[in-house]
């Protein structure tokens, strides 16, 4: 799964740290899926597309 | 120290802006009163034993009673290992998970290879009665911390 986590974080200027704590977890697992080596759990994604106000796919875009 | 790092290990440095994350300090505190109450446990293992064993003139009562008192830094113990557990995250969780799940399949496994060794009289007389109950914990602590490892290597 691809994501724009990145994108739309550095968009905001917000560290890898800050993300974390405004979504209740830890660094390591923003930095795992900005790196797509994880894919978040359904709660952490919607989580993560309520806090930057975009619909989910417009952030997780399936593999081709 | 290995163990502190397996629970909490450090994730690849964000290039944003270095800062100390929070959370990791949070799991460090959390793994260091886990480690405290086990050090605990430990201590008061080998303090009953130690009396029970050189006091045979106490009554069974209360050498019972005194055997059984590591139970409470034992419950304590657990306690605060399934704190700790509750206040991990989704990938932290999953890391655990990988990691428990490595440790129990190599102890069984290596615990097959002795006992095959030991049945047909190979390896010398290293494990003579196959890993025991000591071994076994061993044998699981160190492929946990392997597991553990390996797994935050892959999601680094």
């Amino acid at each position: 799964m691809n994501n724009r986590l990145r994108e739309l974080r550095t968009e905001l200027q917000w560290s890898q740290g800050e993300l974390a704590e405004r979504l209740g977890v830890s660094r390591q697992t923003i930095n795992a899926i900005e790196t797509e080596k994880y894919d978040p759990s359904l709660p952490l994604a919607f989580k993560i597309a309520r806090l930057f106000d975009q619909p989910l796919e417009r952030i997780f875009v399936p593999e081709a | 120290m290995l163990y502190t790092w397996c629970m909490n290990p450090t994730p690849a440095p964000d290039r944003t802006e270095p800062q100390v994350d929070r959370a990791l300090v949070k799991g460090a505190l959390r793994s260091f009163e886990l480690n405290a109450w086990l050090a605990v446990t430990t201590a008061t293992y080998l303090a009953t034993l130690f009396l029970v064993r050189h006091h045979p003139e106490w009554s069974p009562e209360w050498k019972i009673t005194l055997a059984l008192t590591p139970i409470l830094p034992g419950l304590l113990y657990l306690r605060n290992g399934l704190q700790l557990l509750r206040g991990l995250d989704e990938l932290q969780r999953r890391i655990q998970f990988e990691g428990w799940m490595f440790a129990a399949l190599g102890t069984v496994i290596f615990s097959a290879v002795v006992n095959v060794f030991n049945a047909h009289g190979l390896g010398g007389n290293w494990l003579p009665h196959g890993l025991g109950v000591g071994g076994t914990y061993l044998a699981m602590f160190i492929l946990w911390c392997v597991g553990v490892t390996i797994a935050n290597c892959r999601y680094r």
